[in-house]
């Protein structure tokens, strides 16, 4: 579904120029979990953001079913609408009711009526008990509530592949289950995710294949069994050493 | 010239209908600052979003180009002159065919747009980079997130400084007497050149803005008092 061909990203700024990404080669199949593990800048939200092309590649190829998508005379628009994202703070739109916050995509796109939107958001809130919330703002809810609500305005799009940038770092410990229930549940209805996420029990769980990612290189991947029992790399190795702490 | 405050104030205001100088200057005060001010938001923020674009916009059409150059000549050349002289300009030079009130709000309005495009843009720069990318995550163009995402926030964010420029262009409106049209202060200096009494009419004029700027006033703290509390919500 997502294939990746040696991916190169590097970040120009004032204070010169870092090389965040250095020649990842990484496919996703359908149906398949990926969960990403590193180290704190080791480039794991870059390599997410580039696969909907919120960062651009500086060299390499990605592709989506099959077609290079970053590739001239591509519309990015519409690749993004089959592609959810999850992302650490939310990003809810404050302004706009929960509804509104899940139907605004589906009807600006006209992909559905407003009522068949808001008919299948109300479902898609009932699925996370969340339906007494379709009115309220945001800034009502709690931050397991935000976040589910955030993973419900992506399906809301019917999206391929959900991409999910550490979706509860940001959360209190209390609401981490919540959300990774929620993630559970679709990844059991068998929807292709890729995963950036410190939660190992989420990884051995629901992944299928965990990518260890360090300065810019999937320095080793392996099912999840393996990759936590039997970890190849020495980086990988003083990684889960230090996690266990 | 011992006559009474009595009799001066009804010299001034009362003889001849002479309040009517400021009722009627008022009448235009109000109009050339409502309209002028509307003209500043809709150039102001059609001038935001050309610089913000521009700074955003990996490929720089040259359409944008020109648009943003132009963008930064407006901003310099009427942030760079004094009102008054705007005004004088327009009257004098480029429009002496046109009605003075439509000169005079048009010339308010190009100079309040300078003032509230750095609003507005500043306003749009203050939304969290997270909203945009939340926008273009779900598949709407980039268009579509400024008007349905980013611009709706900007403007919540910048309501209280765009009303406070309502206060500001009320009382600049003040100058336009040097274009013969009759505002409040016009009214004013009018009553003073028939009766020859400069006290009332001037301190009334003054009392006259006061008031509408501390109830304006009341006004923006309400406004900023409801927006501080929908961001609790
Ligand atoms: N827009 C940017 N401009 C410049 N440098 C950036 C930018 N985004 C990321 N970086 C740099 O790229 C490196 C990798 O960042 P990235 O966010 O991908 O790491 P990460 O693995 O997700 O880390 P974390 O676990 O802390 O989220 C970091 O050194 C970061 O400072
Ligand atoms: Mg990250």
């Amino acid at each position: 579904m997502i294939s990746v061909k040696n991916l190169y990203k590097t970040f120009h700024n004032t204070s010169g120029s870092v090389e965040v990404l250095k020649g990842i080669n990484c496919d996703i199949a359908k149906g398949e979990k990926v969960v990403i593990v590193g180290p704190s800048g080791s480039g794991k939200s870059t390599f997410l953001r580039c696969l909907n092309l919120l960062e651009e590649p500086t060299r390499g190829e990605i592709y989506f079913e099959g077609k290079q998508i970053n590739a001239p005379g591509v519309n990015i628009d519409q690749i993004r609408a089959q592609m959810g994202m999850v992302f650490q703070h939310f990003n809810l739109f404050p302004h706009l009711t929960v509804l509104r916050n899940i139907t605004i995509s589906p009807v600006l796109l006209k992909i559905q009526s407003r009522e068949e939107a808001e008919h299948n958001a109300m479902a898609l809130l009932k699925r996370i008990g969340l339906e007494e919330k379709a009115n309220s703002y945001p800034n009502q809810l709690s931050g397991g509530q935000k976040q589910r609500i955030a993973i419900v305005r992506s399906l809301a799009m019917n999206p391929k592949v959900m991409l999910f940038d550490e979706p509860t770092s940001a959360l209190d410990p209390e609401m981490v289950g919540e959300v990774l229930e929620v993630m559970k549940e679709l990844a059991a209805d068998g929807m292709t995710m890729a995963v950036v996420t410190h939660e190992m029990n989420f990884a051995r769980e629901v992944a299928n294949r965990v990518l260890f990612i360090d300065g810019g290189q999937i320095l080793e991947e392996n099912e999840p069994k393996e990759f936590f029992s039997n970890p190849q790399h020495p980086r990988t190795q003083d990684f889960l050493s230090k996690l266990i702490k | 010239m011992n006559r009474s405050l009595a009799e001066r104030l009804y010299d001034d205001f009362i003889y001849q209908k002479r309040y009517m100088y400021l009722v009627r200057g008022l009448g235009n005060t109000v109009l050339i600052t409502v309209f002028a001010l509307l003209i500043g938001v809709v150039l102001g923020a059609i001038i935001a979003l050309i610089r913000v674009n521009y700074i955003q916009a990996k490929k720089k059409s040259p359409l944008l180009v020109i648009a943003n150059f132009l963008s930064g000549l407006y901003l310099t050349v009427i942030r760079g002159t004094p009102m008054v002289v705007q005004l004088m300009i327009m009257y004098f030079v480029i429009w002496a065919s046109g009605a003075p009130i439509l000169i005079a709000i048009v010339s308010f309005g190009l100079n309040s747009g300078a003032y509230v495009a750095e609003v507005i843009r500043s306003g749009i720069q203050s939304v969290d980079r997270g909203q945009s990318e939340a926008g273009r995550s779900l598949g709407l163009s980039s268009r579509q997130t400024m008007a349905f995402i980013i611009l709706p926030q900007a403007f919540k964010n910048v309501a209280p400084a765009i009303f406070n420029e309502f206060i500001v262009l009320l009382k600049e409106t003040s100058v336009a007497g040097y274009v013969g049209i009759q505002d409040l202060t016009k009214g004013g200096d009018i009553i003073r050149s028939i009766t020859y009494d400069a006290f009332p009419p001037l301190i009334v004029v003054a009392l006259v803005y006061l008031v509408i700027v501390i109830g304006l006033t009341q006004v923006l703290h309400a406004i900023e008092g409801r927006l501080a509390k929908s961001d609790l919500r």
